[in-house]
């Protein structure tokens, strides 16, 4: 994208109306109730190309997630959710800002130290199930254990545990070609949740599933996120999947555009709050969404 | 258009077709550089004392390298193989923007070209540079002195190159060509987005599959142990040998095949070390591997069986030869005279009564003057045409030895045999000459007297046999002294003529007991008795030795000279004027120090260029192999990636991996030419003792080198693609 930002400049101007919907448009400022952050974003910026020909992907994006808290990114193909996620997550360097996960800066962290961090703090969801071909489900689930080198007893027990929790204990001997790609989301959930990390990452991990298995996946990540009280930061671009969030960010050409709490509204309630900010984000964006 | 496609696809693909060039520019260098021989052998100042070696060699060398190319084709065919399964998208591509099958195959061909013609001008190039140093190492196999070394090219090597890669080139392209043809362009369009179907069989059959093969191999190497190699070529040894080979090679198929499996179960059972890190990641890559990969290591591990054995055995006989030179020859000149057996006189006068000039033959009643009797031989040729000659006018001191058969006038089985003997100490016959008629063919006999002159002349002390006394002569090596040594060492008596004889002494003096010039050792058995006793055994002569030393003022290269100028030979006749013996070998110290050089540097050459041409392959198809199953778990590297394990950790599993998939072929062949060895080494021992080391080592470093520098190429060729697909930030 060149350096012109009329779609962004434009945007704030047109925000008038569901601001009225939102309950706060202050991204620097933690998240209200006194919870603390688990993940601060201080205006990170990522810059790709040369100096001729200049894409900002991020924009000064902030906002931080609180513990337990389960919160979408929404935005068009192109608007730079993924990127942001990435850059969160640590597996794309941010071109400037800070990235505050439990209070540590990632983004000024050397390799070893980040594997070790990725590792510990972090888990990771992904569109394809991005499930290890040659495993199977349990050996796929422990792999981020054994890594930590954690007891194999020990790994055992929890692989177990999580699995039991999932739903997905009768599929733990599969190899991932012999499961569905639900039942591979969900192992790639359990794989996520059994290192108990702070903050779970997610892309658009409805994105290859149909309807049911989508619903099943995000059963799951509620339950996840309710009874383990698990924080997930979920990319997508499915206003469903995202009223299965409490807080929904909107991204597009790089800057965070709006935002919507859900609150006390019904699931029901925030799935049309939502497809209204999507359809006044209109444009080239509405048909992607 | 297309070559533009072409040689972009070759740029981009360059690591796959890295490999591929790399080891078709090494089988172009040894191809070129080897076939040079003649021209080698020449700078060497080979041909000038051996004529007729440089051909020899330069014949087999071609023979060979026809075969050796067809391993190569082989090999390329399989390396292209996995170039192709990776590229199947592409080429559906091309086909769904409206490409012609004709022109995909085209684009194909123009890579193969591009890649052959590169290897082509590399492999010649780097083969030119390697064939004059070559000459170097052809000069010190050979033990000769470089006369006049310039440059050269050989244009006959470089047709024979450049036909064997045209062929190699044309068979990969038909395989190639076949792939688009056959494919449709939805199987094309798909292949890399199908889900990898993991072919697990249960670890149960593995590990059992597993044990079976191992089983096989052991019964294999026991059967192998204690039947032998089949020496006699008897129908039965034959298929015994058979039935042995067809054992090690399906346990040695079996083995791979579970192999993977075995390792799974052993893991997967030790729960602590399963569970921990990425050993299990490690495991499961190798087990998926294991339907692609387990024939071809199976295949390769009995090449390299076949490649180590042919060369330690061709080098070790080359090396007994050098050892025994020393003792093989102890004067400057020998000759031999072998009589006429009464047996055969008759059958020989039968067929010369049709002659024109009809000869009459006759068994020897005793030795002739062998001095005397090559008067009768005239020059053909040179200055000296026609002149008779004359050993005398050379020979300083010289020595004549008769030998005796142990089978008297008028009897039919000899007084002395081996198998006797051997029953007698309680020893199996010697491998090699059980089963065959030599066991029962009796030992020769040679009086006290002659054996002390031979010893007197030789400069060594003096054995007194009084009038019971004996003892025996042999210079074959450890497998047949083993059993004389049994005999003296025991004090085994013999009864011959109505007199108990004792052994003078305990042991074989092999240092005193070799009567004519040889590579190896000649005399099989000599049992040396009173002259008192000879006397009334009415033995017939069965061969005259003639050791010559030159006269003082005669030089080596004269006294050469003369014996070897080609000669007429005289008939060796009785006062009857019957002919009673034949010419047997003449050699000159010299000659047999020169055929034992040439012999050595022409099995050593051969041993090198075929070990060499073989491992080089092996490792290709491991290296190929390794690098497509790289690439292909490329996606799974980069998941472990995400998942929060180091480079380090990764590029650790890849080298367990790749260790497991070089070291086990490579230990298998070992362990197959160890046992082959061991029964190859009892039948060496023949002629003479066998070691292994000098020029043996010096190969196996060789080969060391390269099949270990084609691992460390692999690996460090997979961690940098690992760290490719790792990247992170």
């Amino acid at each position: 994208m060149p350096l012109s930002h009329t779609p962004a400049h434009a945007a704030p101007s047109q925000t008038s109306s569901p601001a009225r919907a939102t309950s706060g448009k202050l991204p620097q400022t933690p998240a209200s109730g006194g919870a603390v952050p688990v993940l601060e974003v201080r205006h990170i910026e990522k810059v790709y190309g040369s100096r001729q020909n200049v894409t900002r992907a991020l924009n000064d994006v902030s906002f931080a997630v609180n513990q337990g808290e389960f919160v979408g990114i929404m935005g068009a193909s192109g608007s730079g959710k993924s990127t942001l996620l990435n850059c969160v997550s640590t597996i794309d360097a941010v071109t400037s800002g800070e990235v505050l996960v439990g209070g540590v800066d990632v983004t000024r962290m050397k390799t070893a130290k980040l594997t070790r961090f990725r590792r510990e703090q972090l888990g990771f969801i992904f569109q394809d199930s991005n499930l290890l071909d040659t495993l199977t489900a349990r050996e796929n689930i422990a792999l981020p254990l054994t890594i930590s080198r954690v007891p194999a007893k020990e790994v055992l027990r929890r692989v177990d545990e999580v699995a039991g929790r999932l739903g997905i204990r009768e599929n733990l001997d599969k190899y991932p070609y012999q499961m569905s790609g639900g039942q591979q989301q969900r192992v790639a959930a359990a794989r996520a949740l059994v290192t108990d990390p702070t903050i779970i990452m997610a892309d658009e991990p409805t994105g290859a599933l149909d309807s049911k298995n989508a619903r099943l996946l995000l059963e799951s990540f509620e339950a996840m996120n309710e009874r383990l009280s698990a924080t997930v930061l979920m990319v997508t671009h499915d206003s469903f999947a995202a009223s299965y969030t409490h807080r929904v960010l909107f991204i597009r050409d790089g800057r965070i555009f709006t935002e919507l709490r859900r609150g006390a509204a019904s699931r029901q309630e925030f799935f049309e709050r939502i497809m209204q900010v999507v359809a006044m984000m209109g444009g080239e964006g509405s048909d992607a969404l | 258009m297309l070559c533009k496609i072409a040689w972009g696809n070759v740029r981009r693909a360059g690591r796959d077709y890295l490999v591929y060039l790399l080891t078709l520019t090494l089988a172009v260098t040894v191809f070129y550089a080897f076939n040079t021989i003649s021209i080698q052998v020449d700078l060497a100042g080979v041909a000038a004392e051996n004529a007729g070696v440089g051909d020899l060699l330069g014949g087999i060398i071609s023979g060979l390298t026809v075969f050796l190319a067809f391993v190569m084709g082989f090999l390329m065919v399989y390396a292209n193989n996995f170039i192709m399964k990776r590229r199947k998208k592409e080429f559906g591509l091309y086909q769904v923007l409206g490409m012609s099958r004709g022109q995909v195959a085209r684009i194909m061909a123009l890579e193969t070209l591009i890649v052959s013609g590169g290897a082509l001008v590399l492999g010649v190039l780097l083969g030119i540079a390697l064939s004059q140093l070559m000459v170097f190492f052809t000069a010190s196999l050979f033990k000769t002195q470089i006369a006049d070394f310039h440059f050269f090219f050989s244009v006959g090597a470089f047709m024979t190159t450049v036909g064997c890669l045209v062929a190699i080139f044309l068979v990969t392209l038909v395989f190639n060509l076949r792939v688009v043809a056959r494919a449709r362009v939805i199987d094309l369009m798909s292949a890399g987005r199908q889900n990898e179907v993991v072919h697990t069989r249960n670890p149960w059959v593995s590990a059992a599959v597993f044990a079976v093969g191992l089983a096989m191999i052991v019964v294999a190497y026991v059967r192998l142990l204690s039947d032998g190699l089949p020496y006699d070529g008897s129908p039965e040894g034959m298929t015994a040998f058979l039935i042995t080979t067809a054992t090690v090679v399906v346990g040695t198929i079996l083995f791979f095949f579970g192999l993977s499996g075995f390792l799974l179960k052993a893991l997967q059972s030790a729960h602590g070390l399963y569970w921990r890190g990425l050993n299990m990641v490690t495991l499961r890559q190798l087990a998926a591997k294991v339907n692609t990969v387990s024939f071809s290591m199976a295949m390769i591990s009995m090449i390299l069986f076949l490649a180590i054995t042919a060369v330690t055995t061709g080098m070790s006989l080359a090396s007994v030869m050098n050892e025994s030179v020393e003792r093989g020859t102890p004067v400057d000149y020998t000759a031999t005279l072998i009589y006429f057996s009464p047996q055969s006189v008759d059958e020989m006068n039968a067929d010369a009564a049709s002659w024109d000039e009809p000869v009459r033959y006759a068994a020897a009643d005793g030795p002739v003057d062998v001095m005397k009797a090559f008067e009768a031989d005239t020059f053909m040729e040179g200055e000296r045409e026609g002149e008779h000659f004359d050993l005398a006018s050379i020979a300083g001191d010289y020595l004549q030895v008769d030998c005796y058969e142990s089978t008297p006038r008028g009897a039919t089985k000899p007084l002395i045999a081996l198998d006797e003997l051997c029953r007698r100490v309680d020893l199996p016959l010697p491998k090699g000459v059980d089963d065959s008629s030599a066991a029962s063919m009796g030992l020769l006999v040679m009086s006290a007297s002659s054996y002390n002159a031979y010893l007197a002349f030789r400069g060594m002390p003096q054995v007194d046999f009084g009038s019971d006394g004996y003892t025996v002569l042999s210079d074959m090596g450890e497998a047949v002294n083993k059993v004389y040594n049994a005999v003296l060492g025991e004090g085994l008596e013999l009864e011959l003529g109505g007199c108990t004889l004792r052994p003078v002494q305990d042991r074989v003096n092999e240092d005193a007991s070799t009567f004519a010039n040889s590579m190896m050792g000649m005399n099989s058995g000599i049992v040396v008795i009173p002259d008192d006793l000879l006397a009334t055994l009415d033995l017939p002569p069965y061969n005259s030795y003639l050791l010559v030393d030159y006269a003082d003022g005669v030089s080596v290269a004269e006294g050469d000279d003369y014996v070897a100028e080609p000669r007429l030979y005289g008939d060796i006749t009785n006062a009857a004027g019957e002919v009673v013996a034949g010419h047997g070998v003449e050699a000159t110290r010299t000659s047999t120090y020169e055929s034992v050089d040439s012999m050595n540097g022409l099995i050593s050459y051969l041993a090198i260029y075929i070990g060499f041409v073989l491992v080089v392959a092996c490792a290709a198809i491991l290296t190929i192999q390794q690098l497509s199953g790289v690439a292909d778990a490329g996606r799974n590297y980069r998941i472990l990636a995400e998942l929060g394990t180091s480079k380090r950790e990764i590029s650790h599993s890849v080298l367990v991996q790749q260790s497991i998939f070089f070291v086990f072929p490579l230990a298998v062949g070992i362990a197959h030419s160890c046992v082959a060895l061991s029964v190859i080494i009892e039948l060496v021992t023949l002629f003479g003792g066998m070691s292994i080391g000098g020029t043996v080592g010096f190969t196996a470093l060789i080969f060391v080198v390269a099949y270990g520098g084609y691992f460390l190429v692999t690996y460090l060729m997979s961690r940098g693609m690992v760290a490719e697909f790792v990247r992170t930030r």
